[in-house]
């Protein structure tokens, strides 16, 4: 069967699996280092959902205001609620300027202070003085269209470097060797070429998977396909319970509304028209961390405070803000506003909701981006060979919940980290050893078995009840009894990709096969992901467990890693571990944050 | 995207044989010409206009006059470029074959410099009073 | 010559299917969509989808993926964050360039027709070939270039008003809307850099930050890189995200100007 496909053969020093923000600065960083490598992508570049982050990129510049690395360690720590990884993070916050100049260096249009330096707004959860307050003005922007920007500017850096791209190919499968890395095997869509990418190093920079939710700000093309990889390959994904909801996704469409929105003044009001976040958050009020701002617009909901119709979304309010700074900080926004919601944001409310947004777990790493594994009772084995960085991965440094504009940050910084790595490790020009014989036998058993399926049910069907199942069963608020029947649902919507039916059968552009493909790296992870949140009996972070709504540092301070066995539909037994959490730093310039109660 | 995409490769067709380094010449006279045009022909229809009558006579005799023959010897020679400059453009927007645009294009300077030869010698005849029809 | 009619493989055959509104729709609109695959043989078609829009979201966008999922998987068409950022969605919708995602169906009267972008080379269905836009995008080097040596640890200082220069310009997304309505870049797409790049080109030359100006210039002073532009306007009138290329096209040619005289 795999004899009726052609195979193309290359050979890099490395290959990058997406390009996002991540994926490309990691590009930049191995190609800058003189070798050969490529950047696979299934979408152009500029396509990539780094494109859609608005708010802005987290580093403690000072240009408006004291600043200092250390509180933007507090603040991410706590933002974690204590489950990140504080050597990462101290990695993280400590090259954060200089990755931002880094960025301004290569162009990107940040807006700007009088001065004529970046300019930095609010944002939740970040704070001076070691989370004592005020608000630091910590992330830089360009206006509300930080991600875009940031994109382009990586995007156009790229083509100063000797990489080769290969552009809308998809990987399908990576190459695995006695537990090491051998590289990728990729569809190029426009010709329904299979090609063999050997490598030294495979670098994994695909992004999230907030696709297997109903309502998510992410884009389509956000199917987590580095993370089904991962877990076909038979490695784990960690902390995937934690998914954080944006509070402020457009009610219907759930296009983001950046929380920048919220840092240049913007509030939230329930029916009674108060601003409820004043008593969840008395300090920070809203521009508290995205959990607790969710959860407290989920709860004035379930009280019977929402507005509309259903009384099922909030208000977000700008109109008090003056036109002229709207105009000038928050174009994309008010744009939005009105393409999506219909709503004149100078003078009416936003209708928001919580909404899908980003996951904080992903495939474990150290600090340079090497995946790391649970093996023989040491949970820091290096995988050899295979490095993962951006929204892909879970470092970790957002632990159990994200602050806003600490993702761009953690993008470029991890990107540049795994491409130093990268270098450090592989010689240029040196050769390869030979791939074993059935290298490509298990991805094109894959695709051929899709490209083939003529079950009853389409692709689609099984996607919208995986979604609509994630979206029921484990969200915002999740209860035992909710999430077993959940596991229950969707153990039979996993049975069901079984019986999938593909109707395209062409090579070419075949996106019906594709978008297959892609479920079936979503459903993995949403296995796992109701899977561990049944399995999580705490609440921390984004995983808000009813049954248990107190943080338990004594059983639960700990990453939960996850293994999945199988694929489209066969199988589907998942594995729970657990990895201990770095409770040290990188340096001695900072302690260890101990844990205590999370109030904003 | 029909193939592997590299910066290196597809640019080069894209790049070409390199930026002319000309072209800015071309564009600026247009609209100098343009300019010139307007105002001479401005000039022109008023002038005609205001004649006492449009009979041969009392053309040829306006335009024998020095202040009327230096002004449309401009007219000509400003209208006759900018035509020139424009036909020109059409051609390279719409003819693709290089032969035919090379010959499309002589074609256009012989036409354009015998017909302005022409107008230009008339005028002068009229000028210096040669031989009357 | 210029190529004023379509070749007679690429000419609407007729033989395209016709899906009916499901029963009990109320809000019937019918999507009269451009289908041709490369594996078939065939001239292009168009395809006729009956929706009810009570049960579809508002956008193009949400038609299209409507369609795929529930009538024909195999409608192929780009897409990705379907919000008007990413750009992937470009496409003619009732005869102009826009993006499907961006795009409300109440917006179009009567019946939807929906072909690719135009003067593009097709793979499938919606889908052009971008290869050449997207070299074209590399060749005028788009990236900042300077003499003067980056400041360790700091950013080049720029003024708000100097930023404000770049407004109108970096929110480009390269969706290639303006360039593939600009009648000037279907005749001339091979040597005519169309008006997403020279924005994009302008987007340097008016950086404060960038030292290349010079340079810049001569590598657009050409009768067909930058001279194909003949004000047509359909660049500003179609761009989903309200820039104006030609202006920003003027802008060079301004410059030019100043540089010679």
């Amino acid at each position: 069967m795999p004899e009726a496909y052609k195979i193309i053969d290359h050979s890099y020093d490395a290959v990058v699996v997406g390009a996002g923000g991540s994926g490309l600065r990691a590009t930049m960083g191995v190609a800058g280092a003189g070798l050969k490598t490529a950047c696979i992508t299934k979408v152009f570049p500029t396509r990539s959902h780094t494109v859609a982050a608005q708010g802005g990129i987290a580093a403690s510049l000072g240009n408006m205001g004291p600043d200092h690395w250390t509180w933007h360690m507090y603040d991410t720590v706590k933002g974690s609620d204590w489950l990140g990884d504080q050597d990462a993070i101290e990695y993280m916050v400590r090259e954060a300027p200089a990755a931002v100049y880094e960025l301004e260096h290569a162009g990107v249009p940040f807006s700007r202070t009088t001065e004529g330096k970046i300019y930095q707004r609010p944002f939740g959860g970040m704070m001076q003085n070691m989370g004592a307050g005020p608000p630091a003005q910590r992330t830089c922007a360009a206006a509300d269209r930080t991600g875009h920007a940031m994109l382009h500017a990586l995007y156009q850096q790229s083509l100063k470097y000797d990489a080769d791209f290969y552009i809308e190919y998809f990987a399908i499968d990576l190459i695995m060797e006695n537990g090491e890395c051998r590289g990728v095997i990729a569809i190029c869509m426009a010709d329904g070429s299979i090609h063999r990418f050997r490598s030294k190093a495979t670098v994994l920079a695909t992004g999230g998977y907030g696709r297997c939710y109903f309502s998510a700000t992410s884009a389509h093309t956000c199917t987590g396909d580095g993370g089904g990889m991962a877990l076909r390959a038979g490695l784990p994904l960690q902390d995937l319970e934690f998914v954080q909801f944006h509070p402020t996704g457009i009610y219907g469409a759930g296009v983001l509304i950046t929380e920048g929105a919220r840092g240049e003044g913007g509030y939230l009001t329930n029916s009674a028209g108060e601003r409820f976040m004043e008593r969840y958050a008395p300090s920070a009020k809203d521009l508290a961390s995205r959990d607790v701002v969710s959860r407290s617009m989920a709860m004035e909901i379930r009280e019977g405070r929402g507005v509309g119709k259903e009384r099922d979304h909030i208000f977000l309010h700008l109109d008090h803000i003056d036109p002229k700074i709207l105009h000038e900080r928050l174009p994309g926004i008010t744009e939005t506003g009105k393409v999506f919601a219909g709503v004149d944001l100078t003078r009416q409310p936003l209708p928001v909701v919580p909404t899908v947004h980003y996951n904080m777990g992903g495939i474990p790493t150290n600090y340079h981006g090497e995946v790391v594994t649970l093996r023989d009772g040491n949970p820091d084995t290096v995988v050899p060979g295979l490095f993962a960085v951006g929204e892909a991965a879970c470092v970790s440094v957002h632990g159990a919940n994200r602050l806003g504009s600490n993702s761009l940050i953690d993008l470029v910084v991890f990107g540049r980290a795994t491409g130093h790595r990268i270098a450090e490790l592989v010689k240029p020009g040196t050769s390869h050893k030979p791939l074993p014989a059935d290298s490509a036998d298990f991805a094109l058993s894959r695709l051929d078995h899709f490209r083939n399926a003529q079950g009853g049910t389409p692709t689609a069907d099984i996607r919208l009840k995986m979604q609509k199942t994630m979206q029921r069963h484990c969200a915002v608020f999740r209860t035992e009894e909710l999430m077993a029947e959940g596991v229950d649902l969707m153990n039979g919507v996993y049975a069901s990709m079984q019986d999938i039916q593909v109707t395209d059968r062409s090579l070419i552009w075949n996106t019906d096969l594709i978008e297959t493909m892609e479920l079936d790296n979503l459903i993995s992870q949403a296995q796992c992901t109701i899977r561990g949140a049944i399995a999580r009996k705490e609440s921390r972070g984004a995983h808000m467990h009813e049954d248990y709504p107190n943080r338990d540092d004594d059983n639960w301070m700990k990453h939960s890693i996850s293994w999945f066995e199988g694929w489209g539909g066969q199988g589907g037994k998942v594995t729970l571990d657990s990895r201990p959490v770095h409770e040290y730093t990188l340096t001695e310039e900072i302690d260890y944050i101990k844990p205590k109660a999370r109030v904003y | 995207m029909t193939s592997k995409f590299t910066s290196a490769s597809t640019i080069k067709g894209v790049r070409g044989l390199g930026a002319a380094r000309s072209g800015v010449h071309h564009w600026w006279m247009q609209r100098v010409t343009a300019a010139g045009n307007l105002l001479l022909m401005a000039w022109f229809i008023i002038s005609l206009i205001l004649l006492p009558d449009l009979s041969f006579e009392s053309v040829t005799a306006w335009v024998a006059r020095p202040l009327v023959a230096i002004p449309l010897l401009l007219l000509i020679l400003s209208s006759f470029w900018h035509a020139r400059l424009g036909v020109q453009v059409v051609l390279e927007d719409y003819v693709h074959t290089e032969g035919m645009k090379l010959l499309a294009t002589l074609a256009l300077n012989f036409f354009i410099l015998g017909t302005a030869a022409v107008a230009i010698f008339s005028l002068l005849s009229i000028a210096f009073g040669g031989p009357r029809a | 010559m210029a190529e004023f009619t379509l070749p007679a493989n690429s000419k609407i055959n007729g033989k395209g299917k016709s899906y009916p509104a499901p029963n009990g729709a109320t809000r019937v609109r019918t999507f009269k969509i451009y289908r041709w695959s490369p594996d078939d043989g065939q001239n292009p078609r168009y395809d006729s989808y009956a929706l009810d829009l009570d049960d579809c979201g508002p956008m193009v966008l949400d038609a299209l993926i409507k369609i795929k999922s529930e009538i024909d998987p195999t409608l192929t068409f780009r897409r990705s964050c379907r919000e008007g950022i990413c750009g992937s969605c470009a496409m003619n919708i009732d005869g102009a360039n826009t993006l499907a995602c961006t795009m409300a169906i109440n917006d179009v009267k009567g019946d939807v027709t929906i072909t690719p972008l135009p003067h593009m080379e097709v793979v499938k269905d919606l889908v052009p070939d971008m290869t050449h836009f997207y070299a074209q995008y590399a060749s005028i080097k788009p990236w900042l270039q300077t003499v003067s040596p980056e400041p360790a640890l700091k950013e080049r200082v720029q003024s708000p008003d100097d930023r404000a220069k770049l407004d109108g310009l970096y929110e480009c997304i390269l969706c290639a809307c303006c360039s593939t309505a600009c009648p000037s870049y279907w005749w001339n797409s091979d040597r005519f850099l169309g008006p997403a790049i020279l924005l994009q080109a302008y987007r340097w030359l008016a950086d404060s930050r960038d030292e290349m100006t010079g340079e810049r210039l001569d590598a657009l002073e050409d009768p067909f890189r930058l001279y194909r532009c003949h004000t047509i306007m359909n660049c500003a009138t179609v761009c989903p995200k309200g820039l104006n290329p030609a202006k920003a096209i003027a802008e060079i040619k301004k410059l030019m100007v100043a540089r010679a005289i």
